[in-house]
């Protein structure tokens, strides 16, 4: 077959795409199961302290109640089996507020809510630490992140000609994924069943085995579809394994979900960052030091920190780099991974600056981020795989129409609105992780079909689509004969849909395990070919009713010699009402380096999709802290703003052609993080350059803008 | 949600004598902020009467009484019903746009007109009872008493008119226009009288008694609102400045109506939302344009006059500038017939 018959590169729709507007595609709850009973979380109302008396007597007696939980009664539980976050009732200390306390368990879901309200807790309280602005000056170096210098930039920042030294601040964002995270937890016998949202088949799997201390042979997850996730449901969290609790006491399988308002303090979140940047450049423009110095907070009992400097690491060429994180401990929910964590926070402080640096040259932006174009990556010396940072700058400034851009602020008006363009660069790193799969030929008379199994995870993204569009190209089978199962654990283990590495890996060890079966096949019919038969020739040619065969693959030799990336840049239009402040994206491209496109459809609505929240993170999104108390103001959708449909003007998507096969066979990189990095700062710095305002405190909200 | 009896009401007088019996009672309308508030905990009535069945979703031209030749609108109507209605659209496009410029769609397809004026404040921590909110917990001896947002986040709270007990602002944007158009509200009493309540009557700055939000007894059921005949159509503009472009609460508005005689204006009329308890007429804006013409620096000097009355909390300051900015564009789309 040649190329030009190839399904894969085109931009067919989901092929799932029915199942999901047609209400049949089964999302964690949907799944009918028999007799099941419904569990609620009820939370602490206070950041820290203890739980001195816990009176469940009268929820006890409450119509339609099974069960109700707390940790007098729980069972016990390895808190360091893998599940994030703690709150798994195991005592009676509180970290945070509205940590998991106790879960009812009813008939109905609204008799489990209406006994959680008749508990009565009293705590003793210990003073939180929950003020971010007052507790920042504490912070320390976290344990796994030694400060990397290169060169010395404090001592090149003080000799520079030109120089910027700023403070950028993002505020906490939550996931916030349209399926609220949500499991039904079913014991047949020590075997457990956990319908449950899962970026990570495997993970989810072996976690909640070693929580419960069971072994994984007894744990079977079943995640076939996904309502988002955006990294909440990469690690599992507590209300997974309190579901399974659950149904072990009342005997019952149980389904658990999260309100929203309880999604803000059970899944993880986004942390608060406070990154000072520091560049230094010669009066022609050649960057001689940049210094991304992070302070954040983590949970109060344990770590995790935002890679907020990766993208300073190695996105420009400086002889001077220094990269530092601080963070401070305190009583909110553990952080976790986040849509491009670290990158597309730490890169709007980067761009940002990038773009103050290029103003005060009086350089055009583009410009001044070409020139300091690295030749390798500064962060280690390997060369890079691939780099599309200029062609992306290039291509993107001819498509958007760059040249009418005013170099001076304010200086295009239509009527009552300020009109700028900004643009920013992004990356995120490629990596091929090890995936099995499992191909399954079958034969009716000269009709072949295949069926690809392996533990893989669809956040909704296009994963069915793209690997069947992949075996479907390398068995020569028509797309229809091609039946993708993934989202279950008993099929073979797979990496997970988080970092931007499901499609690399999966698509390579498809690829590989449809090559696999042909070899295996042509060997089987001990015959010699002139030209490599297909899959299906052979079967038919041989009358083979079934057949199939497994990989496991994993990156290629020599992979790590190089620097592999997906690299962007983002341009923005922006329109800001001189009255009221209000800042409308009218126009917004992204162009993106990120090797083989595997489907052009599913691939523009994932960059679209990072592109939406980018602009979310520049203009609306926050979630806000009483510093008082520690709980979240923002505890719905109507006060977390994600851009409504009119937020969002018209977008475009380009991808620049790109032909690596260094970091993997198939020559994919990944798309799923790279889309909101750069996003925050294209739209900051059109900001900036239609107001004259720099505003450095996202979101940018009407009152910033007075 | 705890357990509650429910009923259809077959007659407003069989409804208003439920309600009155039972102090624990609600009228269910369209249930988009009862029944929200139900969930959340923060409404615990035992009993909620249905009342989207009876028949006063009219919306009809007043053929008596004070306000003949204007428009009565049926309390049980549909918001989406009341902002697309040719009589609506021709003689009060703002209400039309005040309307259109609120919640979503899908919300504007339940809501009724009785119930968005009933919607409670959206202050965080009246949503949340875990929080101190005197509103939510009249009784002081409450373990909840107290108010969170006075010395908490309260950027979207109030900056006229609060008292210690209560900073909250009143979300409807519906409203707004109505108190820019002197509506009066006719309800149906307990004891089958009807009363009716003149617009800048019907709702309360919070005071000693942030628990009540409006003038309303108990058991008394929205019949109509009334708008009065006027001559502000061709020169009304609302102005909603807000976090995002739809479907967010405001910042601050601006209900702008003017009568205008060539560059003149003969009568003026300003409401505002998102910045008290309650529709905000900025009454000395208003006195100071009348007889002006139009201008800017007029339009500036008003809305610096209404706002030097403002007293804002700590994190709310930016709405006085806000405000100032948005009534003089709001004043400026008004004069151009609403557009820009
Ligand atoms: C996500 C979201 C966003 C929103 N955004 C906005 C916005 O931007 N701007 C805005 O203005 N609004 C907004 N709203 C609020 C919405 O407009 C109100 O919820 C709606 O108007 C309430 O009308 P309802 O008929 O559903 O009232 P219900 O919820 O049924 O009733 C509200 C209250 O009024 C009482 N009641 C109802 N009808 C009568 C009557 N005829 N007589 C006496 N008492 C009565 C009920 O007993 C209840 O106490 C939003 C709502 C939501 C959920
Ligand atoms: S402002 Fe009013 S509604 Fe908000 S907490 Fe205070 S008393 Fe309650």
């Amino acid at each position: 077959m040649n190329d030009n018959n190839k399904v894969t590169g085109t931009p067919i729709s989901r092929i799932d795409g029915i199942l999901k507007v047609t209400g049949k595609a089964d999302y964690s709850t949907d799944h009918p199961v028999r007799n099941v009973a419904y569990g609620i979380l009820f939370k602490s109302t206070i950041a820290a302290g203890t739980i001195r008396t816990i009176d469940t007597a009268e929820a006890e007696k409450a119509p339609g109640v099974l069960a109700v939980i707390t940790h007098r009664n729980a069972p016990k539980l390895n808190v360091k089996g893998g599940i994030r976050g703690g709150a798994m009732l195991q005592s009676p200390a509180v970290d945070f507020f509205g940590q998991h306390i106790g879960i009812v368990v009813a008939e109905s879901f609204e008799q489990a809510r209406h006994a959680s309200r008749l508990i009565q807790v009293t705590y003793d309280e210990a003073p939180a630490k929950v003020d971010f602005d007052k507790l920042a000056k504490g912070a320390v170096r976290p344990k796994d992140k030694e400060d990397e210098k290169r060169g010395d930039a404090k001592a090149a920042l003080s000799t520079a000609d030109y120089k910027i030294e700023e403070v950028y601040t993002t505020p906490i964002e939550h996931h916030h994924p349209l399926e609220p995270h949500a499991t039904i937890a079913e014991w047949n016998g020590d075997q457990l069943t956990v319908y449950n949202s899962s970026q990570i088949v495997n993970g989810a799997q072996n976690a909640t085995a070693a929580t419960l201390n069971i072994k994984p042979e007894q744990v079977r997850i079943v995640s076939p579809y996904i309502g988002g996730g955006f990294g909440s449901k990469g690690g599992q969290w507590a209300n997974l394994v309190l579901t399974a609790v659950a149904a072990k006491v009342v005997n019952r399988p149980v389904k658990l979900a999260l309100t929203r308002q309880q999604m803000v303090n059970s899944v993880g979140l986004r942390q608060q960052n406070v990154q000072k940047v520091s560049l230094a450049a010669t009066k022609d423009g050649k960057l001689t030091a940049l210094a991304h110095e992070t302070t954040t907070h983590c949970a109060i009992n344990d770590e995790f920190v935002e890679p907020c400097g990766d993208c300073s690491k190695l996105m420009y060429d400086t002889p001077n780099s220094l990269i530092t994180y601080r963070v401070v401990p305190m009583n909110l929910i553990l952080p976790t991974y986040t849509r491009g964590p670290g990158k597309s926070t730490g890169s709007f402080a980067l761009e940002s600056a990038m773009d103050e640096l290029a103003y005060k040259l009086k350089m055009d932006p583009i410009e001044f981020r070409i020139k300091n174009e690295p030749e390798r990556d500064p962060s280690n010396g390997k060369p890079w795989s691939s780099r599309a940072t200029v062609q992306c700058l290039r291509e993107g400034a001819n498509a958007f129409g760059w040249e009418k851009r005013k170099p001076e602020p304010r200086q295009q008006q239509e009527g009552n609105y300020l009109i700028g363009y900004g643009v920013a660069c992004g990356t995120y790193p490629v990596h091929q992780r090890p995936s099995s799969a499992l191909v399954k030929l079958k034969r009716e008379g000269s009709t072949v079909t295949a069926t690809i199994e392996l533990a893989a995870a669809d956040l909704g993204t296009g994963t069915y689509t793209i690997l069947a569009q992949t075996a479907a190209d390398a068995l020569d089978l028509p797309i229809g004969n091609v039946t993708v199962r993934i989202g279950d654990s008993t099929l073979p283990p797979a990496a997970g849909s988080v970092g931007s590495v499901g499609a690399i890996s999966y698509a390579n060890v498809v690829n590989d395990a449809c090559m696999k079966i042909t070899d295996d096949l042509i060997a089987r019919s001990g015959k010699q070919y002139f030209a490599r038969p297909t899959a299906s020739q052979v079967m038919i040619a041989e009358r083979i009713d079934t057949f199939q065969a497994r990989v496991d693959s994993k990156a290629p030799e020599g992979a790590d010699d190089y620097s592999s990336h997906s690299f962007n840049a983002n341009f923005a239009e922006v329109r800001v009402n001189m009255s009221t402040g209000m800042v409308r994206v009218s126009r917004f491209l992204a162009v993106t380096g990120a090797g083989k496109i595997l489907n052009p459809k599913t691939a523009r609505s994932q960059i679209i999709g990072g592109n939406v929240w980018g602009i979310g993170m520049a203009l609306t999104e926050e979630s806000v802290v009483d510093p008082r108390w520690g709980n979240f103001v923002t505890r719905s959708l109507g006060d977390y703003h994600i851009p409504a449909n009119l937020d969002i003007g018209n977008m475009e998507v380009i991808f620049v052609r790109e032909d690596d096969t260094i970091s993997n066979r198939m020559g994919v990189k990944g798309i799923g993080e790279v889309g909101i990095v750069g996003v925050a700062a294209a739209v900051a710095n059109a900001v900036f350059n239609a107001t004259g305002k720099r505003i450095r405190e996202l979101p940018i909200t009407p009152d910033k803008l007075l | 949600m705890r357990p509650f009896r429910f009923t259809n009401a077959k007659d407003a007088a069989s409804a208003v004598r439920s309600l009155t019996g039972n102090p624990n009672a609600r009228f269910l309308a369209g249930g988009t902020n009862l029944l929200d508030l139900m969930k959340e905990d923060v409404e615990r009535p035992d009993e909620l009467i249905d009342i989207t069945r009876l028949p006063l979703t009219q919306i009809r031209t007043i053929t008596s009484g004070p306000n003949q030749g204007g428009l009565s609108i049926g309390g049980l109507g549909r918001n989406a019903d009341a902002a697309n209605h040719p009589l609506v659209r021709q003689n009060y496009p703002l209400l039309t746009q005040a309307i259109l410029a609120g919640a979503s769609g899908q919300i504007r397809n339940m809501a009724t007109n009785g119930g968005n004026l009933l919607q409670r404040t959206r202050c965080p921590y009246f949503y949340e009872v875990s929080m101190p909110c005197n509103k939510r917990e009249p009784d002081e001896s409450s373990a909840r008493a107290g108010c969170g947002a006075l010395e908490g986040i309260n950027r979207m709270h109030a900056i006229f008119g609060w008292s210690e007990k209560c900073v909250a602002v009143y979300p409807s944007d519906m409203a707004i226009a109505l108190a820019a158009l002197d509506a009066t509200v006719n309800v149906r009493k307990a004891d089958g009288q009807e009363r009716s309540i003149a617009f800048a009557d019907f709702h309360r700055l919070p005071g000693d008694t942030p628990e009540k939000d409006t003038n309303l007894n108990h058991g008394e059921l929205i019949t109509a609102i009334e708008l009065p005949r006027n001559r502000f159509a061709d020169h009304s503009y609302y102005l909603k400045v807000r976090d995002r472009s739809s479907y967010a609460f405001a910042l601050v508005s601006v209900a702008a109506a003017l009568e205008m005689k060539e560059n003149r204006i003969v009568q003026a009329r300003i409401a505002m939302g998102g910045v008290a308890h309650k529709p905000w007429r900025a009454l000395k804006a208003e006195q100071l344009l009348v007889g002006k013409e139009a201008s800017d620096a007029t339009f500036r000097q008003a809305a610096e006059a209404e706002m030097a009355g403002a007293r804002p909390l700590s994190h709310n300051k930016f709405k006085v500038e806000l405000s100032n900015r948005s009534i003089v564009r709001a004043l400026q789309m008004a004069v151009n017939g609403g557009k820009a």
